[in-house]
């Protein structure tokens, strides 16, 4: 069931445009311009990873991505059509992990299968299936509030790659973790994404993170005024998490990143 | 939790000792009575309190048997029991749906709550004599009097409950493509249950108090009724016989509430933030 081919890095370059922000301004009341003229393309199955100043505007970029936020100008297209809150084809992870409380981890995983009108023996077949990639099978009927924050964000990831959508934008889900635990859930969220053959943006303010899990790392301008470089990210996938670590070109790549991070800042 | 695994099984222990009730705080319990009831009984026997006034352990206990007895307490008690269950229900299901109507529309909810707010704060006890001459002498008036109340409680604590939804809980459920009722059942309901619950359980109490006084004014049977004619009597023991045997109803009622309760929040107890 969850077989999905490892996409071919190469591939990437020709695939077809899924996300493609044209001009796109967002306006938070008359005075403040949250964002204004960005250009922003992402191909189908890419990992983008956005960094940038706190408040400049990731987090209202992925939300104009998600149909969350109207636009004032520009136009933002997600599979050829505006996106709209609630499609059936994105996947939206928040920051905080959003388990429902009364609900086991189980119960949880199912959700967005229920939601999607999957019949029941089906989804818990899925759920399960997808716990077990997450490595919590033996936590199914745990309440969130017995669970360690890590093992929360895991529950998440489940939930969200259970109903195998074709974009997932994510908004820093890892930024409450410790690094340990971190590397963990990196390893598990490309475990899944390259299962899955999906779209992902995911926003960050954690080099490391960017450069582990992303094709590419787009800088955002401190100003709201788009991207101010792009980082093409060539290291051989799969990845694992920890042994990136001892890879001096990811250390490159980090202080090529930091310094256009820099750059973006003044 | 059957099949949950072992390595945390110590956590769910350590939570359900927490809930239940260790022998320890029983007998604590039943010493604290056993003190008490000496107390009184030696304060009388030893002339430090009149019986006439306080009467006694002993007395109460003889009103009480003498009461069962006759037979009189069983009419009386089932009058009372309609009342409360009545206007228990009609104060639960037209709080809860007021509730419903008054979170979801904004300006029906500032239209109204003025006026909510002024009934709500009139002693409606004192209204007891108009809604008896208004619907009788019979179960009906006692029933609005009750229900006047409860409904409010109901009303507010829902409302409560309602109130402050986690909104990332509400986003996660609208970004998964979930409907206005889906929104409803799946994440505003059981945010609010907590509250609900906490609603019914003092809806219960003021219901039942409604129902007594309501009687004490003028009605043909109901335990008020009952104890109007022992208070006039000046029979103390009676009046307090018949108050344990209205709190053992209340408790019953509300401990099959607990029950419910325990059931439907699980999820809520026994939390531990597990760091990392
Ligand atoms: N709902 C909102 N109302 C008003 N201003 C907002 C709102 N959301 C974000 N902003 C403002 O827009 C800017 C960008 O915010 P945000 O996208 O959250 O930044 P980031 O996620 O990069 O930290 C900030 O100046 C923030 O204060
Ligand atoms: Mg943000």
């Amino acid at each position: 069931m969850v077989s999905a081919p490892l996409v071919a890095d190469k591939a990437k370059g020709s695939a077809p445009v899924e996300i493609a922000v044209r001009d796109v301004a967002v306006n938070f009341g008359p005075r403040l311009r949250a964002l204004s003229g960005v250009n922003l393309t992402i191909r189908a199955c890419e990992f983008v990873a956005l960094i940038g100043a706190s408040g400049c505007g990731k987090t209202t970029l992925l939300n104009v991505m998600a149909g969350l936020v109207p636009i004032a100008a520009g136009s933002v297209n997600v599979c050829k059509t505006p996106p709209r809150a609630g499609r059936r084809d994105i996947c939206y992870i928040l920051a905080r992990d959003a388990l429902l409380p009364w609900r086991s981890v189980l119960g949880n995983v199912e959700y967005g299968l229920e939601v999607s009108g999957l019949a029941r023996e089906e989804r818990r077949q899925r759920a399960l299936a997808y716990l077990d990639r997450v490595g919590l099978q033996d936590y199914r009927d745990f309440y969130p509030s017995r669970l360690s924050q890590g093992m929360r964000q895991r529950t998440s990831l489940a939930r969200a790659f259970a109903v195998a959508r074709s974009v997932y934008l994510m908004d820093e889900p890892f930024s409450a973790l410790d690094s340990q635990t971190k590397l963990i859930l990196h390893n598990q969220l490309l475990d899944l994404w390259e299962s899955s053959g999906a779209t992902v943006v995911f926003v960050t303010h954690d080099i490391g993170e960017a450069i582990t899990l992303a094709d590419r790392v787009v800088v955002l301008s401190r100003l709201g005024t788009g991207i101010t470089d792009e980082i093409e990210i060539d290291l051989a996938r799969p990845r694992s998490a920890e042994a990136l670590q001892a890879d001096p070109r990811y250390h490159d790549l980090y202080r090529r990143t930091w310094t256009s991070l820099r750059e973006s800042m003044k | 939790m059957s099949d949950a695994i072992t390595s945390e099984t110590g956590l769910d222990a350590a939570s359900r000792t927490a809930s239940g009730h260790s022998l320890a705080i029983l007998l604590a319990r039943a010493l604290f009575l056993v003190a008490f009831l000496a107390l009184w009984q030696l304060a009388v026997a030893f002339g430090y309190a009149d019986p006439a006034f306080v009467s006694s352990p002993e007395g109460v206990a003889r009103a009480l048997l003498a009461l069962a007895g006759t037979g009189d307490l069983y009419a009386n008690l089932i009058t009372t029991l309609i009342e409360i269950v009545l206007s228990f229900l009609l104060s639960v299901t037209l709080g809860i749906a007021s509730a419903l109507i008054l979170d979801r529309s904004d300006w029906l909810n500032r239209i109204l709550s003025p006026f909510l707010t002024a009934f709500n704060s009139m002693p409606r006890i004192a209204l007891g004599p108009l809604f008896i001459l208004w619907f009788g002498i019979g179960i009906a008036s006692k029933v609005v009097l009750a229900t006047s109340i409860g409904y409010f409680i109901m009303l507010l604590s829902t409302l409560g409950g309602l109130k402050n939804v986690d909104r990332d809980l509400l986003l996660m459920s609208r970004l998964f493509g979930a409907s206005e009722l889906r929104l409803f059942r799946d994440i505003r309901l059981p945010w609010a249950l907590p509250g609900i619950f906490a609603g019914l359980r003092l809806t219960l109490i003021y219901c039942s108090a409604g129902a007594v006084i309501g009687e004490m004014i003028a009605a043909q049977s109901g335990l008020g009724v009952l104890v109007e004619a022992f208070s006039g009597r000046f029979d103390v023991a009676s009046v307090m016989a018949l108050m344990l045997v209205i709190a053992f109803v209340v408790m019953t009622l509300t401990a099959l509430m607990d029950l419910a309760e325990r059931h439907l929040l699980r999820w809520s107890k026994g939390s531990t933030n597990v760091p990392g």
